[in-house]
């Protein structure tokens, strides 16, 4: 079959059905609640009427189906190395697409693609929208053909990354584990880690079984002053603080557990170029770690962590694997505990050398303004009204509003205390955290984007807001000094457009 | 190491991104985003009208007024800043990156180099394309995609071709 796609073509002329189906199914989306309330309501006598207005609708879907069939077109320009795809009816897109760029073509089936018997065909680009680029109806040898054609460009490119993914673990080859995370070290790690995600768990656990408890308490009718005296019997002082204690011991508990569920045996073993991680104790969980692919390298540190000398490290690589989304967030690979020997070798491995923190920028005192405006003024306001207005007994709370105040009055100096970015040729670091101190290392040719923004009120102040676009996400540096941060991107910006080297 | 030296000396004599002149939008385009507030307006304020003729202890002068004012007090605020922040819009292409500027409170600045961009596309929304207008929207591998809006359509296919050039040229 001699088929060329040089010029522009259609889908399949049966993807009416598709594009029927599918906008069918978009109008219900948008109208099911407006349709369920007009059926209900119906009187006999206008049963014409609405009648005669779905069916107008129908012919409305129909035809919207039609022009979205003629106006969708596809095609390959050679010359220039672009796939082309123009479409819509009010609002025209065309995008263009460089054949190299494309990373996956997907051809999937839905039922009614399966009952009329043609394909939809996705494009993957390392581009953010996926939806974008789908043939909705295609039949089977075109699609694989087109396929083909698309891939076919970026063939040389990818023989090539095979050679290197050769890497991928063989039983018989297993080398020594170039980190090993040890039992104590694990223990270290669940009792120091991550409080606030297991209170978070906690509570929620609590809530459930406190709706259960009340549950059980109004089906079997139980006495409820009975229930409620052994409550306040047992609330004298003491056993707040057993309580309290209980609970902590319990959230130590927990982390442990979880911990070594999540990390047990955790092993990174070292095969040419890259990592293979395996952990797990009911899962044995196997990621591949390309130094390449990683975008953000970070290691954070917490007080006992400290004391205990260990640290936790995130590698984030780049979201491109999407074969299929649950991947999308394994695409953090953490390392639960390391040494700083260990992060020394992880960070020389991936980065190609120990990050020195280059020079050092400060966050502006707006930083505190901004936070105590949020987090103390705001509050404390809100419960003043509270309590002169709508609750009495406000007061009885004021300790805790005590206990407030100092904790966030520690988070917020300490988080500006540890807010900084260090930037030289090589590295940027951006650290931050008031209790888990965490240093973010990104190398400049990572950079996919960049945005400032400043406020017109801090124009005066020189003060401004950077934000760097990676393909593992964004990170910030707030209420820096704006002349550098302009000064800083500058230099980003030429490292960026004159390096050759690949960010994945 | 030699080269950081070199880098540290330059840094102040590179190209500055902030002093980069932005073209605005075309003159065209506050039309083409009044016409799309009103119609919002519009369907919005029949919304209302329905609920209205519906809801029986609404029905006083009283309660037409309050909406009446309230409503219009509303959509000339929505339409006032919508408009200032169209007027605060604009790009700039340089020779290896493209920059898009907005903001109302705020100047927000987004640069994206021609060597970061994974691909192109354009938008004619209906009214824009009464006044022969296009949006370009660019997207990367990270978060900061941009979406252009009221360029002319010649020039929107102009920039789209460079960009593509450009991204051919990396190769």
């Amino acid at each position: 079959m001699q088929i060329d796609f040089k010029t522009p073509q259609r889908q399949s002329i049966t993807g009416i059905v598709v594009m029927f189906a599918e906008t069918l199914q978009g109008v219900i989306r948008a109208m099911w609640a407006p349709l369920l309330i007009i059926l209900f309501k119906l009187e006999p006598e206008k049963y014409i009427l609405v009648g005669l207005s779905f069916l107008g609708i129908i012919i409305l879907v129909g035809i919207v189906a039609f022009l979205k069939y003629r106006n969708f077109t596809f095609f390959l320009d050679e010359e220039k190395q672009e796939f082309v795809l123009s479409k819509g009816i009010l609002n025209k897109s065309k995008i263009n697409i460089q054949l190299s760029k494309i990373q996956q073509v997907n051809i999937n089936q839905s039922i009614i693609q399966k009952i009329i018997g043609v394909y939809s065909l996705d494009i993957d680009t390392a581009g953010t929208d996926k939806k974008e680029i789908s043939i909705r109806a295609i039949d089977q040898n075109l699609a694989l053909l087109l396929k083909e054609r698309l891939l076919d460009y970026g063939e040389k490119e990818e023989m090539l990354l095979d050679e290197n993914q050769e890497v991928i673990p063989k039983e018989e080859n297993i080398a020594k584990p170039f980190i090993k995370i040890s039992y104590v070290t694990l223990f270290k790690v669940g009792i120091t880690s991550k409080y606030g995600r297991t209170i978070a768990i906690l509570i929620t656990f609590l809530v459930t079984l406190f709706q259960t408890f009340k549950d059980a308490v109004d089906t079997f009718e139980l006495d409820e002053t009975q229930v409620d005296s052994v409550f306040e019997k047992g609330f004298g002082m003491i056993s707040v603080v057993i309580i309290i204690f209980g609970i902590l011991i319990l959230v130590l508990f927990i982390n442990i557990i979880r911990t070594f569920i999540k990390h047990f045996d955790f092993e990174m073993v070292r095969q040419k170029k890259s990592l293979v991680v395996t952990s797990g104790l009911f899962a044995k969980k196997n990621t591949l770690l390309n130094p390449f692919k990683v975008q953000i390298t970070s290691f954070s540190q917490n007080f006992f962590q400290r004391k205990l000398r260990i640290l936790d490290m995130n590698m984030k690589q780049a979201s491109n694997d999407e074969v299929n989304e649950k991947q999308k967030k394994s695409n953090v690979i953490e390392v639960p505990g390391c040494e700083s020997g260990e992060r020394d070798a992880i960070l020389k491995l991936i980065l190609g050398k120990i990050p020195e923190k280059g020079q050092e920028f400060k966050p502006n005192f707006r930083y505190l303004l901004f936070k105590i405006l949020f987090s103390v003024i705001f509050p404390i306001l809100i419960f003043i009204v509270l309590s002169f207005t709508v609750i009495d007994d406000l007061y009885f709370y004021l300790p805790l509003v005590f206990v407030y105040l100092a904790l966030v009055g520690f988070m917020i100096f300490y988080g500006f205390k540890n807010y900084r970015m260090y930037s030289n040729s090589e590295f940027i670091i951006l650290k931050h955290g008031a209790w888990d101190v965490e240093n973010e290392i990104i190398q400049p040719h990572k950079i996919q984007g960049i945005t400032t923004k400043q406020y017109f009120w801090n124009k005066s102040a020189d003060v401004g807001h950077l934000t760097l676009h990676t393909a593992a996400g964004d990170v910030h540096f707030h209420f820096g000094n704006f002349s550098e941060i302009k000064l800083l991107v500058n230099y980003w910006l030429y490292q960026v457009e004159t390096s050759n080297e690949n960010w994945m | 190491m030699e080269n950081f030296t070199n880098d540290t000396l330059n840094i102040n004599s590179l190209p500055k991104f902030e002093e980069v002149n932005f073209s605005s939008l075309h003159k065209n385009y506050i039309k083409v985003v009044s016409i799309n507030i009103a119609i919002t307006l519009l369907i919005v304020a029949i919304g209302i009208g329905v609920l209205l003729y519906f809801d029986e202890e609404l029905q006083s002068t009283t309660s037409y007024l309050i909406f009446g004012i309230s409503y219009s007090v509303f959509a000339l605020l929505v339409l006032f800043l919508s408009l200032a922040g169209v007027k605060r819009r604009g790009f700039a292409v340089r020779e290896k990156d493209i920059l898009y500027k907005r903001g109302l409170l705020s100047s927000t600045t987004t640069i994206i180099p021609f060597n970061r961009i994974q691909h192109v596309a354009m938008h004619e929304g209906f009214f824009s394309r009464m006044f022969d207008l296009a949006q370009i929207q660019i997207f990367t591998a990270g978060g900061g995609d941009v979406k252009i809006s009221g360029i002319e359509k010649e020039k929107a296919e102009n920039i789209k071709g460079l960009l593509m050039q450009k991204i051919q040229n990396e190769l």
